[in-house]
């Protein structure tokens, strides 16, 4: 289980001389069950990602408390990382070495015994389409590889928790397919997934709960069928316009 | 600890597999010696075959017949000058003295007056320094011959001339005046301790950034200072390497020097290569995470290159500090990083004794300094403007 509480989180950004406030987040609130996939659903700059580093402990909330899996995020980032796995913005590898072997150094950093590595990485492998790519160094892969393998690194220690950030960002069908491919199979396994996008179509096919978030708030949240029909019956897109045009003419 | 052997592991591996930047590194450090020594002993041997040769260049040598036959008996070569030897003073492709006697040097001779003659150089070469000493002495010699027989053909005796006699006694060793060349020795050591280990200091942090691997990497529940002193771990084993490569480069030169004159100036044995390793090693471990902590504010490799140039560009001055300080192994000397190395190698080098305190005081001084730039940047690491924004 993944409970945000109005979560609220500020910027310094330059402007010119002078300096200005950016609130990112003003009051994101939300609750991701185990056992199913959420999806935070907002257009860019809704703070999003803010949200999502808040909970993977990178960044620390201004307001409102974070807990995945019971435990506060400020309180004890080190047990929210040991069972959290992450797929953030910036999901670079290193190139000099094979994708194993970046997989390898995350499950050395969480401890994880060689036989339960290996054994896992063989089933993802499997799941993601991607024992051909173990072996080569990862110089020059495809932005469906490195999502595989930066994916594949976060798993590796088999949290019970995930947090994915634009996970189908530049993917091609082959790849969304085997990103969705490996989600179901978490959640079959009772995992708590929540991942954040900006595109309307992916969401009813890889969510069962849609959270969603326009200028640092949550506006709604519930099934895709709930939000179809509190935005009056059209489709999700339209309930999503009717949703944030109600929150700009609030604001 | 599982944590901080984890990083070294990778780290060792991913600077092991970048193989363009560790063949340059070798190949540097492999240089060095033998080009300082190259360069030394032909220094060297330039100056004394000057100084043996004692060549007098004249500029028309049939004015003074009388000078040209002192010069010839007591053994040096007479040369004529060229017609352009004053431009070629300037630029330095004559490196002597010019000596200029007027076209009535005999005639003024004769009659016992006392002739100016011109002794023309550029002081500026430093390696004509030596032969120009040797010609006016020559001349001088010359000069004192002539008075003496004057003296004497009037009756007095030359001695009431010389009320003094100055005895020059030089308490530098031979190996005490060698060691004033031999400066370029402990600051090229010092230099390769500096950039032995740069390009691997720039990717474990500024690379991290580049690559966009620095925000997944802070995700693992491993504290900030475990990655840092993992990274730092394996710079330190880079550089040591690249230093005792260095060194090593350094003995094995000393045995092709052929220079009698070199080999008799520089101590430069093994105990002197694990004195020099001793003081060096302390050093490359501080410029590590100098380095280190430095390049964590480049969100590119480029970027942090130029931050981490001023580095290198601060030791390279502090290496002027004792040359233009007039008092020599000042106690503060000790005290500040890259001077008190470079002091010590120099007493070393002069063959002086090397006490404990000159081993362990700069060697504590760096390591705490060490231990202060990995603390900085573990802070660093939990800041958010260094996590988020990339090149």
């Amino acid at each position: 289980m993944i409970e945000a509480d109005a979560l609220g989180k500020q910027f310094v950004a330059r402007r010119g001389r002078g300096r200005e406030v950016l609130t990112a987040v003003a009051d994101v609130s939300f609750r991701a069950a185990d056992g199913a996939v959420t999806a935070l659903l907002g257009p860019n700059g809704a703070g999003k990602t803010t949200t999502l580093r808040i909970l993977a402990t990178l960044m620390r909330p201004d307001s409102g408390t974070a807990r995945v899996g019971g435990i506060d995020v400020t309180a004890d980032p080190m047990a929210v990382r040991a069972q959290l796995g992450v797929l953030s913005d910036a999901r670079g590898l290193y190139t000099r070495l094979s994708a194993r072997e970046n997989i390898a150094y995350y499950a050395d950093l969480h401890g994880v015994a060689a036989a339960d590595r290996e054994s896992r990485l063989a089933e993802m492998a499997q799941l993601l389409d991607m024992d051909h790519l173990l072996d080569r160094r990862t110089e020059g892969f495809s932005t469906g590889e490195r999502m595989k393998v930066a994916l594949a690194r976060a798993l590796i220690h088999d949290p019970q928790h995930l947090v994915l950030d634009e996970p189908t960002l530049g993917l091609d069908v082959m790849s969304t397919r085997a990103l969705r491919k490996l989600l179901l199979h978490l959640r079959s396994r009772g995992k708590c997934i929540v991942f954040s996008t900006h595109i309307m179509q992916e969401v009813e096919a890889l969510s069962d709960s849609i959270v969603v978030v326009a200028h640092g708030r949550t506006l709604a949240a519930g099934s895709a069928a709930e939000l179809r029909h509190a935005g009056g019956g059209g489709s999700l897109e339209d309930a999503f316009v009717a949703l944030t045009a109600a929150s700009e003419a609030a604001a | 600890m599982k944590g901080v052997w984890a990083v070294f592991i990778k780290e060792l591996r991913d600077a092991v597999r970048d193989r363009r930047s560790w063949t340059i590194a070798l190949t540097l450090s492999m240089a060095a010696g033998p080009l300082v020594f190259v360069l030394l002993s032909n220094f060297i041997s330039g100056l004394e075959e000057r100084v043996a040769e004692r060549e007098v260049v004249i500029e028309a040598p049939s004015h003074a017949p009388t000078l040209v036959n002192y010069l010839q008996r007591i053994g040096a070569k007479v040369v004529e000058a060229p017609p352009d030897h004053l431009e070629r003073l300037r630029s330095g492709s004559l490196q002597n003295a010019v000596v200029r006697p007027p076209a009535d040097f005999e005639d003024r001779l004769a009659r016992g007056e006392t002739v100016e003659i011109e002794v023309v150089y550029d002081e500026s070469h430093e390696k004509a320094q030596p032969v120009v000493a040797t010609a006016v002495r020559l001349v001088e010699s010359f000069n004192r011959e002539l008075g003496q027989q004057r003296l004497l053909a009037r009756g007095v005796s030359p001695r009431l001339l010389v009320a003094v006699q100055v005895q020059n006694v030089n308490l530098a060793s031979t190996q005490a005046r060698g060691a004033r060349l031999l400066f370029i020795v402990p600051w090229a050591a010092l230099m390769v301790s500096v950039f032995g280990a740069l390009s691997v200091a720039i990717d474990v942090t500024a690379g991290e950034r580049e690559r966009g691997s620095l925000e997944p990497l802070l995700a693992n529940p491993v504290d900030a200072w475990q990655l840092v002193v993992g990274k730092w771990a394996v710079v330190v084993v880079y550089s040591t390497a690249i230093v005792l490569l260095t060194l090593l480069g350094f003995v094995a030169s000393m045995r092709f020097v052929s220079n009698e004159t070199l080999q008799a100036l520089v101590q430069l044995q093994w105990r002197e290569v694990l004195l020099f390793a001793v003081v060096l090693l302390p050093f490359s471990a501080l410029m590590a995470a100098l380095n280190m902590l430095v390049a964590t504010y480049g969100r590119s490799f480029k970027e942090a290159q130029t931050y981490v140039s001023y580095i290198s560009m601060a030791v390279q001055f502090s290496a002027l500090v004792p040359v233009f300080l007039t008092v020599r192994d000042a106690a503060w000397h000790l005290w500040v990083p890259s001077v008190g190395q470079l002091s010590v190698l120099m007493k070393v080098l002069r063959g002086e004794a090397v006490g404990a305190a000159h081993l362990l005081l700069p060697a504590l001084v760096c390591l705490a300094a060490a231990a202060a730039c990995l603390w900085l940047q573990a802070r660093l690491l939990r800041r958010e403007s260094i996590v988020f924004s990339r090149g």
